[in-house]
């Protein structure tokens, strides 16, 4: 089964016939398996699935992080797997963010240098009005000058948050971002992303294993053994939870 | 338990062989000493027994005293060879002298003089005892014939029938070529270069009369060496000469050997001295690695004691890693070793110091004390990690916190405080208290060992602020680098420490050298009033073996553009029982070419019988004007010379002086060591110099200097000793380099998901490898600048204490130092692309993967 989305949107990224096979023979395992998806911009799509069901794999793919066996991944309009390792860096860096389950910030740098790091790694000044209004958004204003061992765990996913943000990327990818916190935390990251995708625009593309966080996404993507097997508009977290439990999963 | 160590060693080769290098590289240095030395000795015994196989006995003068080339002794009438002749058991006798005698090859150059001597010999006409053997040619017949050891003629490119100019303590004279002779069983003894005479000659030109410096015996058949010996000093006795001495042949070869497995001792000891140096900055690279290694495995150790392993078991597991480490380096490092001291054993011959023969010799001891050192010096450096990975509580497997430890300040700042202390007052009491070298050196390396204990309390802050500039021109990776410097402190200090001490021992000699230069420099500018100076080519530097045939000084104060000069000598005394140097030169001549900075008296007053004394021996010995002080010559034992002056400026004429006369009545030997000249006045520099220059050039071996020019040439001697220096020290730079790159690995290891996440939000390759390269300078920066601290303050008590001695001055060489730092930075920057390479390569996919 292919997603469809309706054609008046613009594409942020998307994946054509892309494959992804570890090993070979009889021992090959396909992670991805001649996956068709789009991410339309200004979205916030939930990608789901069991464990093994690949959605990581086509995470790290869509991000540049990891490269496909055979099929193209296009990021707007460049194809991923033709770049050398240094454009795929700026890629990342200038128009992609990203907010991982764990170990999200340099230990030595201050929040306010973690989330203004990919600017200054491109060697730029901050946008000041933008950073002003991406710090009142996650409510860090009064923790800046800290170090992450000095932050809760909440509001060092807060600080991810706000580092995928700065760059205005064109698409924020999101593995997990809550697994490590508790529910409040987590409703907290979660607001913080759908207001992102509603005020800002943004394009917001997550993994989660969770029906309750899928359920903040516009559209969740449901895969198992490499493909795509169902899709999801405006869904609720029983509606979700109704069709994980038809794949089987937790 | 010991499957569990294999295990991990198997499993960390890089860390390993990066642990294990700064062993093998000190052990090999040991190894290497060791064996090239016993080879070098070998030689020389087996040299030295075929030399004398013939000689039975020998009959010679008793030692006045000895210094490091053996022992000094008055020559012997050639009148004894008559009375030697008379005991029945005597077959053959012939009697021989030495002086100095330098070969000038056909363009002028003289041959040898920078290091194995150059001197004369008679030839000795029987065959058995004479040390030569013929390789072509005929011995020397007549006064004016010659023959040179191969090694020299082949320098020179003599070959049989060739004119050679020969220098000696005469004018130098031109001689006919007649032979070419091997010593021994080699072309030359050692480097040295020999000119064979006719023993007539050689009394002419060793400037004596019927005189030897020993007579060598051969036995009739059947008689032992003993009992020779014992009828020669029977009938020396019956003719009332009993005050000499005979030894036997077997006696005199072990003598000459002992000579040199004294001279080798030192160099022996010198060597070991740096090894032992570049060792101990290896220990800080093992126990920093394994300090490192430790606190990585934490959680393996605290699994190990959750599932029943025992505190011991723990101990001994890391214990057993140092063991097998410190074993396998050790052993690689001696066949290191064994590899090095051919290599230098080839750069020996190759610079011409002759080490004839095959092969190496290896003695068991060069592999015990290389494999007991290497071994043990890894165990200790690994004692305090393993104790730590041994108290790590058994819950800590379940917890995911940072093991680091914190630091107890007050404890550090007790126990480095105290260790600093002592080492201060053990290094002020060497200097200062005259406790000698050991007091000092031990002294130092506790201050440093003070100051590495205490540098983890700063290590954050220094780095900080020497990543300070990096924030402005770097940008984020630059803070990055610093932050990361600055981020565990104990682990950047200990790093640090190892550069610290390599730098420390760097800067010392920089600085050293550079107060000697100054102080050199200050007292030529201020005390010398000469216009022009003839020095000696080559060394120069050894008084009595070489020097300037007198002839010269005569025909420059002959000169009607020179107003005055004076020839100056050197030689070896004993005043009032402690053996030194004495300076000889004209009183009245030299008055006018040397600032004395006269106490009492004048240079004027002094006469053949008197010594004029520095301020500081003076004081030190209890002397006063007027005073009568006992001094022994080799040539003619002890004569009282009354104090007639005594003067301040000690740094270029040294603690004694005597006239010239006092010198040739004195002396065997007279060879000008250098000449002093003063130009009349109205005479241009250049006149002078027109006038004075054809004379130097009939003397090969003397060369002309203005003050300047003269200045310069003392700066180059002081030099080559800092550049020898340097390379002595170059091992344990490198070793101190090695942590670095060992440190960084490790770091980096550990970092892993740190350099993930930075490459995923957007930092290039070059990014992350400008980022370790930087961390790594900073460190690298951290430990210069303590050692250079270090050396500033060792080389400013050293130069103080030996401010008497004519180390006048302090200069802190700004200019080296900064050359110094500059030169760490940019090694490092080059030196860290190792690492820095292998973090750029991390897949950044893996990195950032949760485990």
């Amino acid at each position: 089964m292919t997603a469809t989305i309706p054609p008046t949107k613009t594409i942020a990224a998307r994946a054509v016939q892309a494959s992804k096979i570890y090993g070979t023979g009889d021992t090959a395992v396909h992670a991805l398996d001649a996956i068709d998806v789009e991410f339309p911009s200004a979205e916030y799509t939930a990608i789901m699935g069991p464990s093994g069901s690949g959605k990581s794999t086509l995470l790290h793919c869509v991000a540049g992080l990891d490269s496909l066996t055979s099929g193209h991944v296009y990021l707007g309009d460049i194809d991923l797997s033709t770049l050398s390792d240094k454009d795929l860096t700026r890629v990342r860096r200038d128009r992609v963010g990203f907010v991982f389950q764990t170990f999200n910030l340099i230990p030595t740098l201050t929040a306010i240098e973690n989330i203004t790091l990919p600017i200054a790694l491109a060697g730029s000044k901050p946008d000041q009005a933008w950073l002003d209004r991406i710090v009142d958004t996650v409510r860090l204003r009064d923790r800046l000058s800290h170090r992450p061992s000095e932050l809760s765990g909440g509001q060092q996913q807060r600080v991810a948050v706000a580092r995928a943000l700065v760059t205005r990327p064109e698409i924020i990818f999101a593995d997990e971002p809550t697994g490590n916190l508790d529910s409040r935390a987590s409703a907290e990251i979660l607001g913080f992303m759908q207001r992102a995708v509603q005020e800002f625009g943004q394009t917001i593309v997550m993994v989660t294993h969770d029906p309750i966080s899928a359920s903040y996404a516009n559209r969740v993507v449901f895969l198992a053994d490499g493909r795509i097997v169902d899709e999801l508009r405006d869904p609720s977290a029983d509606a979700v939870l109704g069709k994980m439990r038809k794949l089987g999963g937790e | 338990m010991w499957k569990v160590t294999f295990k991990g060693l198997a499993g960390h080769k890089l860390r390993f062989l990066l642990t294990g290098l700064a062993v093998i590289l000190g052990v090999s240095f040991i190894s290497g000493t060791l064996v090239l030395t016993a080879t070098i000795q070998k030689t020389f015994d087996d040299l030295f027994a075929d030399i004398n196989r013939g000689t039975d006995a020998a009959v010679r003068a008793h030692e006045v005293f000895s210094d490091f080339g053996g022992a000094q002794r008055p020559n012997i009438p050639a009148s004894l060879l008559a009375i030697v002749r008379q005991t029945p058991t005597v077959e053959a006798e012939v009697g021989n002298i030495q002086a100095f005698a330098q070969v000038v090859d056909k363009h002028g150059k003289p041959i040898g003089g920078n290091g194995p001597p150059t001197f004369g010999l008679g030839w000795d006409p029987n065959p058995k005892l004479n040390p030569f053997h013929l390789v072509v040619g005929d011995p020397p017949r007549a006064d004016d014939q010659i023959v040179l050891d191969k090694h020299t003629a082949d320098t020179g490119n003599f070959h049989v029938g060739d004119e050679v100019t020969v220098l000696t303590s005469r004018a130098p004279r031109k001689y006919k070529l007649v032979g070419i002779a091997r010593f021994g069983t080699v072309d030359s003894l050692a480097g040295a270069s020999i000119t064979l005479f006719t023993p007539r000659e050689m009394q002419r030109v060793a400037n004596v009369k019927n005189q030897f410096s020993q007579i060598s015996v051969v036995a009739k058949p059947g008689v032992s060496q003993t009992q020779v010996a014992s009828d020669i000093a029977r009938t020396l006795a019956a003719h009332g000469k009993s005050q000499y001495e005979v030894i036997t042949g077997k006696a005199l070869t072990k003598e000459t050997q002992n000579t040199v497995h004294k001279a080798l001792g030192f160099i022996t000891t010198a060597l070991l001295v740096f090894a032992f140096v570049a060792l101990i900055v290896g220990m800080f690279i093992i126990y920093n690695t394994f300090s490192i290694v430790v606190a990585q495995r934490m959680r393996e150790m605290a699994l190990l004691r959750a599932i029943g392993a025992t505190q011991r078991q723990v101990l001994g597991s890391v214990i057993g890693e140092s063991v097998v480490v410190g074993l396998l380096a050790s052993a690689i490092g001696v066949a290191a070793g064994v590899g090095l001291s051919i290599g230098l054993k080839g750069l020996m011959n190759a610079l011409g110091f002759g080490i004839p023969g095959n092969g190496v010799v290896l003695r068991p001891i060069a592999v015990i004390v290389g494999l007991l050192v290497g071994s043990i010096v890894t165990i200790v450096s690994a004692t305090i990690p393993a104790r730590q990975a041994a108290r790590v509580p058994p819950i800590a497997a379940m917890r995911a916190v940072a093991l680091e430890r914190p630091i107890n300040r007050v404890r550090r700042v007790g126990i480095g405080g105290a260790i600093v202390a002592l080492g201060i007052a053990l290094l002020l009491s060497g200097l200062f208290g005259g406790r000698g070298l050991l007091f000092v050196g031990v002294g130092a390396l506790l201050a440093l060992v003070g100051v590495f204990v205490l540098s983890p309390l700063f290590a954050r802050a220094l780095a900080r602020v020497i990543g300070g500039p990096l924030t402005r021109f770097r940008g984020i990776v630059g803070s990055l680098s610093r932050e990361n410097a600055a981020r565990n402190p104990r682990r950047t200090a200990t790093t640090g420490a190892a550069v610290m001490i390599a730098v420390s021992l760097v800067g010392f000699i920089t600085i050293f050298a550079a107060s000697a230069n100054a102080s050199i420099g200050s007292a030529i500018d201020q005390q010398l009033k000469t216009d022009y100076i003839v020095t000696v080519k080559g060394s120069g530097g050894n008084p009595g073996l070489s020097g300037i045939s007198p002839e010269l000084a005569k025909r420059i104060a002959a000169l009607p553009e020179v107003q005055s000069s004076t020839p100056i000598r050197f030689g070896e005394v004993a005043v009032a029982g402690s053996h030194t140097f004495v300076l000889a030169a004209d009183p009245k001549e030299i008055a006018q070419m040397y600032d004395f900075g006269a106490v009492t008296g004048s240079i004027t007053d002094l006469t053949p019988n008197g010594i004029a004394v520095s301020t500081r021996k003076a004081s030190s010995k209890h002397l006063k004007l007027g005073d009568l002080v006992p001094v022994k010559y080799v040539k003619t034992g002890v004569v009282p010379l009354r104090v007639q002056f005594i003067y301040k400026n000690n740094g270029l004429v040294g603690d004694y002086m005597i006239s010239l006369a006092n010198y040739e009545r004195n002396f065997a030997q007279q060879l000008d060591f250098q000449i002093f000249a003063k130009l009349k006045p109205g005479v241009s520099a250049a006149q002078g110099r027109k006038a004075i220059e054809p004379v130097v050039a009939r003397y090969p071996n003397a060369q002309l200097k203005d003050n300047a020019q003269y200045k310069a040439d003392q700066k180059s001697q002081v030099n080559q000793v800092l550049i020898l220096v340097y390379v002595l020290l170059f091992l344990a730079v490198i070793i101190a380099f090695i942590g670095i790159v060992n440190t960084m690995t490790l770091s980096i290891y550990e970092r892993t998901r740190e350099i993930g996440l930075l490459r995923a939000v957007g930092a290039s390759r070059r990014q992350v490898r400008s980022m370790v390269r930087w961390e790594a300078t900073i460190i690298a920066l951290f430990g210069t600048v303590l050692g250079l601290l270090m050396a500033l303050f060792f080389a400013w008590a050293v130069v103080r204490a030996l401010h008497d001695q004519g180390f006048t001055k302090f200069s802190a060489a700004p200019i080296r130092l900064v050359i110094i730092v500059v030169v760490t930075a940019l090694a490092t920057l080059l030196w860290a692309s190792l690492p820095a390479r292998r973090a750029a390569k991390l897949d950044v996919l893996r990195a950032i993967d949760q485990d």
